[in-house]
């Protein structure tokens, strides 16, 4: 399987859903996809293009375009195409659903982009912070406006 | 994890300090009797926020950051860090300066190994092989010290190439050392094999299989160890591991005897590669000639654009993602670290086994928090 076909695949199965395709290398294939479809269309990559392997899934912010990109990486461990598939949210209330159901090891992934970035995942099993405390809940640290140092320091929640 | 039901169960919290995994670390196991029927990991105690530090740091500093992930994998995230930032600015690296990063990154390999075999050894009782694999180690800490300059945080990468040539009688070097090392691990292997009470801890304990793992993200040493042959260097080849000769170390079982085999064949298999590294060495520049790289310019934009690279460190899978937006500090950092969902895993791996199993299992795993925990 090489990264053209996965494309025709996917675009094929999805019209409505992927755009944006674009094949970068051999072995790098990039996409966009609409956030309320994302769970089918993993399905999809998980059963029947051997995408069984979530590298890592997380968010980053454009505050000049108002949106949050939640970016998923997919591999395989039978072909060594690796797709990135972007999910823009807008920035106010971001919300998608969750793709636990699919790829098992994004729970975690998916706790930490909630606590970093704001991000809602619907359905998620337990949707809690992982790596900060409670009280840091709503800060969003790893967003682009965050004030960070000295305004929020854990001197001055206390 | 639901609460407890009736006096039968009981909840018991190993960690934040244990000696089953390095670094703070909770395990919250709920009990009925002996057996564990739910758990439930609980990180956060030293997020050091590499993320966003990176984010404010211009790409030359970067290189100092990532060290400090895990100082176990220093040099394989400088090669993950670095690789992205060349793929981003298109940087050819010349054949030298490659052959000398995969010189040091699989000496870095073997001694992430001997320390998390090691460390392995004295969970299950035998407290005397730890000092034996720390002394081995301490060797190969010297012969990295004499290129890098320094023993743990070696900050050796740069954009383009390293940062200094081999010293004069580094072969001669290796090679003693590797004489030694060689010994010592089929010592090491022959009391894995004969001792009784080791296979009694290890042998069937914490069996992963092949699909199980595939479903859960794992990937490094606890992968191969259930059949599965998926190793970057040979899959997704870079620097140039597609030119050596090398095999991917597998084992059928997936338990914890499986996982600490594969590692004591991958020690074997790394120092094959670095002897014909050192064969095959040509000489040449350290970095690509008519630029400004290895020049000292701590400035250094990057042309806009993103890139997902990954390398295979000691503990399986590194990635780093990065935005660039032409500036001279990245935009977004993602670090894909390769414990992280090998840790996921032990909720689902310790359903059902003792409390004894818990060290042998977590233990197993050569997890490192600090990584995770980023």
């Amino acid at each position: 399987m090489d990264a053209n076909s996965i494309i025709a695949s996917l675009t094929g199965k999805f019209p409505e859903d992927i755009y944006d395709a674009n094949v970068e290398s051999d072995i790098r294939v990039i996409a966009k996809v609409k956030p309320q479809n994302v769970v089918d269309v993993c399905r999809y990559l998980k059963e029947d293009l051997s995408f069984g392997h979530l590298c890592c899934e997380f968010g980053a912010d454009y505050p000049d375009r108002n949106e949050i990109e939640v970016i998923y990486i997919i591999g395989s461990y039978d072909h060594p195409v690796i797709l990135t598939m972007k999910a823009l949210l807008p920035r106010e209330n971001p919300v998608i659903e969750s793709v636990v159901p699919v790829y098992w090891n994004a729970n975690w992934y998916e706790r930490e982009t909630y606590e970093l970035f704001g991000v809602k995942y619907l359905n998620h099993p337990d949707l809690k912070p992982l790596v900060l405390p409670i009280e840091m809940l709503g800060e969003w640290p790893l967003r682009k406006d965050y004030e960070g140092f000295p305004n929020k320091t854990a001197k001055n929640l206390v | 994890m639901e609460e407890t039901v009736g006096p039968s169960e009981m909840i018991i919290h190993l960690g934040p300090q244990h000696p089953m995994l390095p670094g703070p670390f909770r395990l919250n196991a709920k009990l009925r009797g002996e057996t564990i029927v739910d758990s439930e990991v609980e990180m956060g105690y030293i997020h050091k926020g590499i993320e966003k530090i990176l984010e404010n740091k211009t790409y030359l500093q970067g290189i100092t950051i990532v060290d400090r992930i895990c100082y176990l994998e220093a040099l394989t995230n400088e090669e993950a860090y670095v690789g992205c930032v060349e793929k981003l600015a298109g940087i050819e690296v010349p054949e030298r300066a490659q052959y000398i990063r995969v010189i040091m990154e699989e000496l870095s390999r073997i001694q992430s190994h001997i320390l998390g075999m090691g460390e392995y050894a004295g969970f299950v009782g035998f407290v005397s092989m730890f000092m034996y694999t720390i002394r081995d180690r301490e060797d190969l800490m010297s012969v990295m010290d004499s290129v890098t300059g320094a023993r743990i945080t070696h900050s050796f990468l740069r954009f383009g190439g390293v940062k200094d040539d081999l010293p004069d009688g580094f072969k001669d070097d290796v090679k003693y050392v590797f004489g030694n090392l060689k010994k010592a691990i089929d010592q090491y292997e022959e009391l894995f094999s004969t001792d009784s009470i080791y296979k009694a801890r290890t042998v069937g304990v914490g069996t992963l299989t092949a699909d199980v793992a595939k479903d859960l993200g794992v990937s490094g040493p606890p992968l191969r160890a259930t059949g599965v042959a998926f190793d970057i260097r040979r899959d997704e080849p870079y620097l140039v591991y597609k030119d050596l000769d090398f095999k991917v170390c597998v084992q059928k079982a997936g338990d914890v005897y499986a996982r600490i085999q594969v590692r004591l064949d991958e020690m074997r298999e790394s120092m094959y590669i670095v002897e014909q590294c050192l064969d095959q060495i040509p000489s040449g520049p350290l970095f690509p000639e008519g630029t400004a790289y290895g020049k000292r310019s701590p400035v250094m934009r990057i042309p806009a654009g993103e890139v997902f690279h990954r390398v295979e460190a000691p503990r399986g899978e590194m990635g780093f993602y990065m935005v660039s937006d032409g500036s001279d500090k990245p935009y977004r950092v993602k670090i894909r670290g390769p414990v992280y969902p090998t840790l996921q895993t032990l909720p689902p791996l310790l359903k059902g086994v003792t409390v004894a199993d818990i060290v042998t299992i977590a233990g197993s795993m050569d997890t490192c928090t600090s990584e995770v925990d980023r």
